[in-house]
């Protein structure tokens, strides 16, 4: 059940706030350089891996660590935690052969929301 | 879920309202909901992701045509009532007697 | 976890026309229940919002770039680890545990938003202006920024490549904007004091100091 949160613990929990990074070794899917597909998931549930990204291909830029997974924990199903990369699309790949040719989109994708491309 | 907040590349949502003498809060509701939101997340009534998953059940209209903090009290009250905290009666019968208390 | 789109009761409140007032009470009648029933202190209510209304801002995240703008070894720890550099100068805590910075250089220019909600840097900028946490900006910075820094005032060429960070997961991003010209010599206060907000979100620039200005 919750509790309440008292005043006295507020400059504390300002300058601490509450990381969803997790401390624990687990393999990471993906590496910077890596060809990636977004999965096309259209799940009823929460999820953040947005509409206009499902389907497109895009180049992993970084890898951020290892992180709580959004969609199970919003339905309390366990934290599941796994890396999170940082994946670059191109605004072509995204919006058209129309579209700015320079322009590019970083997004984070959890290793649940991405499969390898040859 | 394909939800009206997934509002990434939609056209048709208007101009950018810029307006650079913007008050952090526009009215003091705003602060307080902000506040309880925070102290509701660190008493432990919903996790982020949780938090997150209740502004998604909003109506999409209403969404879209409330303002910001409106959509933390639409979560806050989904999980108090989730978890017994609060009662939508309980909620009418303070504002009914609240609005009677003012002038 | 059910649809709450059909409410079991008449949910008029929601629909109401007068939905300002109606609003001011509803939250006032929320706060006064869970504080009566021990679930909620209206002090610690107090002290949140005296920090974020005027003590957390984003003259934190001006003297991060300034100081990265002073110092090339800040700089480089600064897009190294964005966490553990920021939090040398003290900033730490909610909505900035997990920090990213980007560098804006002759030809990058970076912008950040959050589609899916509002996610922003709060230990850094403090609290997010309205136009971020709404549906025009989040829909459009992501297919049309070019229109949207327009609007803001600031043309970027073609030539520049545009770079547009979505914060959907809990990484927060700060723009590190460039050293404006004409600076040469001044110290960091009066660097921070030319870094504007928008200039660490992407939608503006730092200010150029009036010729003359550099000692």
């Amino acid at each position: 059940m919750p509790t309440m949160f008292p005043a006295a613990g507020v400059d504390e929990l300002i300058k601490t706030g509450g990381s969803t990074r997790v401390n624990a070794n687990v393999k990471s899917r993906f590496a910077p350089g890596d060809k990636v597909l977004a999965r096309n998931i259209n799940p009823i549930s929460h999820t953040r891996l947005p509409q206009y990204i499902r389907g497109k291909t895009g180049v992993v830029d970084r890898d951020h660590g290892v992180f709580v997974f959004p969609d199970t924990n919003a339905a309390l199903k366990g934290e599941k935690p796994q890396h999170v990369y940082s994946v670059m699309f191109t605004f072509r790949e995204l919006w058209g052969a129309e579209a700015a040719e320079e322009d590019k989109i970083y997004i984070d994708l959890w290793d649940d929301y991405i499969d390898p491309v040859k | 879920m394909n939800g009206i907040h997934d509002l990434g590349g939609r056209h048709g949502m208007g101009p950018i309202d810029i307006d650079p003498k913007q008050p952090i809060f526009r009215a003091d509701w705003e602060r307080r909901m902000f506040g309880m939101f925070i102290l509701a997340f660190a008493g432990g009534h919903f996790n982020i992701d949780q938090f997150r998953a209740a502004i998604e059940l909003m109506a999409p209209a209403e969404y879209l045509e409330s303002g910001y903090y409106e959509h933390w009290l639409y979560s806050l009250e989904t999980w108090c009532k989730a978890n017994g905290s609060l009662t939508d009666k309980e909620i009418d019968d303070r504002m009914r007697k609240l609005s009677k208390g003012d002038a | 976890m059910s649809s709450k789109h059909d409410h079991d009761h008449d949910h008029e409140h929601h629909h109401d026309h007068d939905n300002r007032s109606d609003i001011s009470l509803r939250v006032k009648a929320v706060e006064s229940l869970l504080v009566e029933k021990g679930l909620l202190d209206p002090a610690a209510i107090d002290k949140l919002v005296d920090a974020y209304e005027n003590k957390i801002g984003p003259h934190n995240g001006a003297r991060v770039v300034a100081h990265a703008w002073s110092d090339p070894a800040y700089k480089q720890r600064l897009l190294d680890d964005g966490t553990a550099a920021i939090a040398e100068l003290g900033f730490t805590g909610i909505q900035g545990e997990d920090m990213v910075v980007v560098e804006n250089t002759p030809t990058v220019h970076n912008v950040v938003v959050c589609t899916l909600c509002s996610c922003y840097p709060w230990p850094t900028l403090g609290l997010p202006p309205n136009w971020y946490k709404a549906a025009p900006y989040r829909s459009r910075a992501v297919i049309d920024p070019r229109g949207v820094l327009k609007e803001f005032g600031l043309e970027v060429p073609a030539s520049t490549e545009i770079r547009v960070w979505d914060s959907n997961a809990e990484l927060r991003y700060l723009v590190l904007p460039q050293r404006p010209p004409h600076t040469e010599g001044l110290d960091e206060a009066a660097l921070a004091g030319l870094v504007t907000r928008d200039s660490m979100i992407g939608v503006g620039v730092p200010h150029v100091p009036n010729v003359g200005a550099e000692k």
